[in-house]
């Protein structure tokens, strides 16, 4: 994994003979990508900002509104809504996966029988389609589901205000667990195996070795977990669509951004309002980042 | 190495090349076959039943149109989203299915053909139509789509539930409060509740209709919400929940209220059509009544309909046409809705067996519609009336949320 290689090695490289033509078949190499990038990504970007100044609607442009979109989010009461669940929900999730994927990532990397058996499993519900996880789920935590019936609540928890978002943080703190795990694991193997012996030398135990060592060293693992989990929280739309048929019930407790977006682009074909919210989206999530990126990155870079 | 490769290159070539004229000449010859027209037709497909009722019904059509054939493709999933990119790609099927909900999105961003020019040119009869349905897909004065089919709600009653509480279907709204807390005292529903209701303004509205309230006004330009007619209406609908003779789908831990009469975790339901197909799949040891609704001041309903309409960028309207006159047609409407999938949209075709509970209605069912870009207001609409059935919220403050929502949408 990229991530887990140290810098230096990659940048630090002198000029010597040959380098140009090895240069130019890494550019090469690179072409292709590149331009599915800018094809696929930074071109509707672009485009997305600019629909986003006008009330654009199936067939086209119908009027220029300037930021008249930006300040209709600002003031709509469920785009706000969707915001705070949004960050909310973030909040919650983040953590949670991060520690579920190191938890899962330090005992797959163990020395134990059927280790492969048990990276297998963990990773098995990242491979499951969160529609039919969801459908699942929505049985288990039915009124008269398993869930009640094994511990004694008596609870429509994907129904009820208070429980409807936390029921559905728990559930995709789970399912993305594995994919957590599996950067992790990247990263835990790149720590050289000689500074834990130096460690159990100087008579460290596992426990503090893991405080000591392991976790420290798993700094640019963290970056990289922090950023794509947030990422991905921040986006969360399929598990709040299928619980609550889009209405974003029950009283806006599941209504996210992305509902917000899918709602106002497919049934209510405003695409220009749409863009708009998405460009929003686009903003928190790059302030995020470059949070992210000057707590733990930079000093990796040094 | 170089011309190992090079002589893989040219066998693959080879390959190719004889495939492609094996596989030319598999392909029938062009000339010798009879020049037909062919019509794409799109909808979505709620069953399998739904989908051979209308393969059944595009046989009739090609019987009766030897040049045409049609190429029915349905989608699976979410319809408005994949209509969406097909009219913004400016390639839309020739005719489709237009749910009343989003028929004034469709029709006012100018995807949808107007279709008066080619009733008058055909002489196309648009009476036998129930009007309130037609109306669903007129805007400003022109017509956008045909109604294949509808269906209002209705009540259902569990027989053997009834019984035990010696009631009869309640007529009016007096006698379903009556008849709810009947079955309560009897303890008629062990392990679920009278009646099944929803915090779902697709379900309140028939009441508040019953009620000579409405939504909007009646040329849909303010909301029309915060009138005594809707609180009432609101107060008697949700009144049930408060006073212990109703749940809701998820307190009664099923889907939806139809699954409710199915597992007998309630007496009375509100649903439409649709509920028929899926007892007699599902449930069909569970014997029930189909009535009309309970009578408020007045008679009242929603009806949810589609129609068939054209494409603005349709290549072939002409060819559309003959497919979406015959399919709405006496005889299209006919082979459609005989199998009981759904209920005939003209007067002249003869509603299914068992389902005459349902065409009474057709005179006071006001569509389910609202206006152009409505959807997120019908969101909130319900994400307030949960909160007003959870008790977070009083009436008026749901109320007044509803309405300026509306008002901000209605512009």
């Amino acid at each position: 994994m990229a991530i887990a290689v140290p810098k230096r090695r990659l940048f630090g490289r002198t000029k010597r003979p040959g380098s140009t033509r090895e240069a130019l078949v890494g550019y090469a190499f690179v072409f292709v990508p590149m331009a599915v990038f800018l094809l696929f990504f930074i071109y509707p970007i672009g485009y997305a900002v600019y629909i986003s100044r006008y009330d654009w609607g199936i067939l086209g442009p119908l009027e220029n509104l300037g930021w008249k979109n930006y300040s209709h989010l600002w003031h709509d009461t469920l785009f706000r809504r969707a915001i705070k669940n949004t960050i909310e929900y973030t909040v919650w999730v983040v953590p949670a996966q991060m520690a579920l994927g190191l938890l899962l990532a330090v005992v797959v990397n163990q020395r134990i029988k059927f280790r492969t058996f048990f990276r297998g499993a963990f990773y098995f519900p990242a491979l499951a389609s969160s529609a039919a996880i969801t459908s699942i789920a929505l049985y288990l935590l039915n009124i008269n589901g398993l869930f009640n019936k094994v511990f004694g609540f008596h609870r429509a928890w994907f129904y009820d205000t208070q429980t409807a978002l936390p029921a559905i943080t728990a559930l995709n703190a789970w399912t993305t667990s594995g994919t957590m795990m599996l950067f992790y694991l990247a990263a835990l193997q790149a720590i050289p195996t000689d500074v834990y012996e130096a460690a159990a030398i100087d008579g460290a135990g596992p426990w503090r070795q893991f405080w000591k060592i392991t976790f420290p060293l798993l700094k640019p693992g963290h970056f990289f977990v922090a950023v794509v989990s947030i990422i991905g929280a921040m986006k969360v739309f399929d598990q709040n669509y299928i619980v609550s048929r889009g209405t974003g019930g029950p009283d806006y407790a599941t209504y996210s951004v992305v509902l917000y977006i899918y709602n106002t682009a497919i049934k209510d074909s405003a695409l220009g309002l749409a863009a708009a919210a998405g460009v929003v989206l686009f903003i928190i999530i790059f302030l995020f980042t470059i949070v992210q990126w000057a707590l733990f990155g930079r000093q990796e870079a040094n | 190495m170089r011309r190992a490769s090079l002589v893989v290159l040219a066998v693959l070539v080879g390959v190719v090349a004889i495939a492609g004229a094996q596989a030319r000449a598999l392909l029938p010859d062009k000339a010798s076959s009879v020049k037909k027209t062919t019509v794409t037709l799109t909808g979505w497909a709620s069953s399998p039943a739904e989908t051979a009722a209308l393969r059944t019904t595009i046989a009739g059509f090609e019987r009766s149109h030897p040049n045409f054939t049609v190429n029915y493709a349905p989608i699976n999933g979410d319809y408005p989203a994949a209509m969406l990119a097909k009219f913004a790609a400016r390639r839309p099927p020739d005719v489709f299915y237009v749910d009343s909900n989003v028929a004034p999105d469709w029709m006012s961003q100018g995807v949808l053909e107007p279709l008066d020019s080619l009733i008058k040119k055909n002489h196309y009869n648009v009476k036998p139509f129930f009007p309130r349905l037609l109306s669903a897909f007129k805007y400003k004065g022109h017509i956008y789509g045909l109604p294949k089919d509808w269906s209002p709600l209705a009540m259902e009653t569990n027989n053997a539930m009834l019984a035990k509480a010696g009631v009869k279907p309640p007529k009016t709204w007096a006698q379903l409060r009556t008849a709810a807390q009947k079955l309560k005292d009897a303890n008629a529903v062990p392990g679920g509740a009278p009646v099944c209701i929803d915090p779902d303004w697709a379900r309140l509205l028939a009441f508040v209709y019953q009620n000579k309230g409405s939504f909007l006004n009646a040329k849909k330009t303010a909301p029309a919400v915060k009138s005594a007619a809707v609180r009432q209406a609101v107060q008697f609908y949700a009144g049930f929940q408060s006073a212990g003779l109703a749940g809701t789908h998820d307190k009664l831990g099923v889907g939806w209220c139809g699954e409710a009469l199915g597992k007998e975790k309630a007496a009375i339901i509100f649903e439409g059509n649709w509920v028929v197909g899926y007892m007699s799949d599902t449930f069909p040891g569970v014997k029930y009544t189909i009535s009309p609704l309970p009578k408020g001041k007045v008679n009242g309903n929603l009806g949810f309909t589609v129609s068939y309409s054209i494409g603005k960028n349709t290549s072939n309207k002409k060819a559309a046409w003959t497919l979406l006159s015959y399919l709405v047609g006496k005889q299209g409407m006919h082979l459609w809705t005989q199998q009981g999938i759904a209920l005939p949209a003209r007067k002249d075709v003869a509603v299914p067996k068992g389902r005459s509970a349902f065409l009474k209605q057709a005179g006071y069912a006001h569509p389910w519609q609202f206006a152009p870009r409505f959807s997120k207001v019908i969101d909130t609409a319900n994400n307030e009336l949960t909160a007003y059935f959870q008790g977070k919220e009083s009436l008026d403050d749901m109320l007044n949320k509803i309405d300026s929502a509306a008002r901000d949408a209605l512009g």
